[in-house]
């Protein structure tokens, strides 16, 4: 009997840390920076990221915002200018663009984003920026602030 | 058998080469024409080991630092249209000019054109980019919400238009009825574009890949630079070469490039006959670490390619490879008529 017990325990146990543990992203600077906060899912990374170590760049992506914490968002896909998007966000920050940051380490379509936005993009950021969704017409583009990972409720 | 299709093949590709590069007489003979011809002015590293400004004769000689501030980094010169002043910036012993970032550093200095009378006209970070309106009374600054015209004497704005995209390199044509800049433009970043001063007007010079970019005299004719796309070298990144355009993007025109280096700071002389350049293996012009190698040559022969550069003669099949005269080592040069003056 005490062996039974202790597998079903065992198995509950496996099943706890099993189970993803929930993460909202909010941190103080998420929740504070930017007059935009979002959860958003990144539905689209339009083409590669340009790999050339020499040259700042924004790059635009395209997200389903699944929740809206802070600011009025119209619909419920946005666009967004993530700065240098091959470096991790707590080492993006540089002379050029230093009040961005969050803790996701790489980019990829299907992860969620709690972010801290700004509108337009051009009024927070003056360097290169790639907008391949240019001839669809989309917009606004927002500016990520500060993009933490999070989990989907 | 084989020795000797081999030796043939060495042989005529020697003579093609040959057909190609300018003689050693023609380089001496362009530096005779420009010698007399004004000044260059340019940043580069002095004895003490920072940046300072440096001006030489045309041809490289009468070199010497106008600057000579131990304390201070100094670059991007830019000599007022009148020849009576002339703007760069100062920076914090140490900093690392960054090549696309450079307006943005340091403070905006103003002195005579022979560097003496140096004055801050902002503190770190103000001003950026600044460059001449036509009469020297004003400059232009590039910010994140406008470009800005700058009365000098009362420091005041007096006039703003959106900056449309446009985020390094602006620079008012001489007769003050244009810009030109590098700008995201159509979801395409580093597209030079001019802009019409009256209403603000914007249109494509360049598209891809393109910077640095500078009017000609006639205020018809923008030079630049580009890394056009398909260029097999540098593990298909391909290599920088300085282009023309006119203003509104029609006759676009190589004016000179080499496989194996990067082509930037093109600028013409006063007269619009001859062009400074920096030429570098790296890209970026050499801004981080000590500049590269000012080129000269004429107008009137470009498009003109040296070395081997197989790639980029295929591309350009004619040209007329006239001679480059090399310079010293330096960084973002200007060519005034000024008479700046012999050494002290």
């Amino acid at each position: 009997m005490t062996r039974y017990l202790c597998v079903a325990a065992a198995i509950a146990l496996l099943c706890v840390s099993c189970a993803k543990k929930k993460d909202d992203g909010a941190d103080p600077k998420v929740t504070t920076l930017g007059k935009f906060e979002v959860t958003a899912e990144l539905a689209e990374i339009p083409g590669e990221f340009v790999d050339k170590p020499l040259y700042d760049y924004a790059f635009v992506m395209k997200y389903k915002v699944l929740k809206v914490h802070r600011g009025k968002v119209d619909g419920d896909t946005i666009y967004v200018g993530h700065y240098n998007p091959l470096k991790p966000r707590d080492q993006v920050a540089d002379a050029r663009v230093p009040e961005v940051g969050g803790n996701v380490k790489q980019f990829r379509v299907g992860d969620v984003h709690r972010m801290a936005l700004e509108v337009p993009i051009e009024d927070c950021y003056m360097g290169g920026i790639i907008n391949r969704y240019f001839d669809k017409g989309v917009g606004p583009i927002y500016w990520a602030v500060w993009t933490n990972q999070a989990t989907r409720d | 058998m084989m020795k000797r299709i081999l030796c043939l093949c060495v042989c005529v590709f020697a003579v093609m080469a040959a057909a190609h590069a300018a003689t050693d007489a023609d380089v001496a003979a362009l530096a005779r024409e420009v010698a007399g011809k004004g000044w260059i002015v340019y940043g580069a590293r002095g004895d003490n080991g920072t940046w300072d400004l440096f001006v030489s004769r045309p041809d490289g000689t009468q070199r010497r630092n106008i600057t000579n501030t131990p304390d201070f980094e100094e670059a991007a010169p830019r000599v007022s249209h009148d020849g009576t002043k002339m703007l760069y910036r100062r920076l914090a012993k140490g900093t690392t000019i960054n090549h696309d970032q450079w307006g943005f550093q340091g403070s905006l200095m103003i002195s005579n054109p022979d560097g003496t009378n140096p004055v801050a006209v902002g503190g770190e970070g103000e001003f950026p980019w600044a460059s001449w309106s036509p009469d020297g009374r004003q400059v232009l600054c590039l910010t994140k919400k406008a470009i800005q015209f700058v009365d000098l004497a009362t420091k005041k704005v007096v006039r703003e238009i959106p900056r449309q995209g446009i985020y390094q390199q602006l620079f008012m044509s001489p007769d003050g009825q244009w810009l030109c800049g590098t700008a995201n433009l159509k979801g395409e970043s580093w597209t030079v574009v001019r802009v019409n001063v009256a209403d603000g007007a914007l249109n494509a010079v360049r598209s891809f890949q393109n910077c640095t970019p500078d009017w000609f005299p006639d205020s018809k004719r923008i030079i630049l630079s580009s890394r056009p796309s398909g260029q097999p070298g540098n593990n298909g990144g391909g290599f920088t070469q300085l282009w023309m355009a006119d203003g509104d993007g029609q006759n676009q025109q190589l004016i000179y490039g080499e496989d194996g280096f990067h082509i930037y700071g093109g600028v013409l002389s006063p007269d619009g006959l001859y062009v400074v350049f920096t030429k570098g293996p790296k890209d970026g012009s050499g801004a981080e670490k000590a500049g590269a190698p000012i080129g000269v040559m004429r107008l009137s022969d470009a498009p003109t390619i040296t070395g081997e550069s197989a790639d980029l003669r295929k591309v350009h099949p004619a040209t007329k490879d006239g001679p480059v005269l090399m310079l010293e080592t330096g960084w973002e040069p200007v060519w005034t008529y000024t008479e700046i003056g012999a050494a002290k």
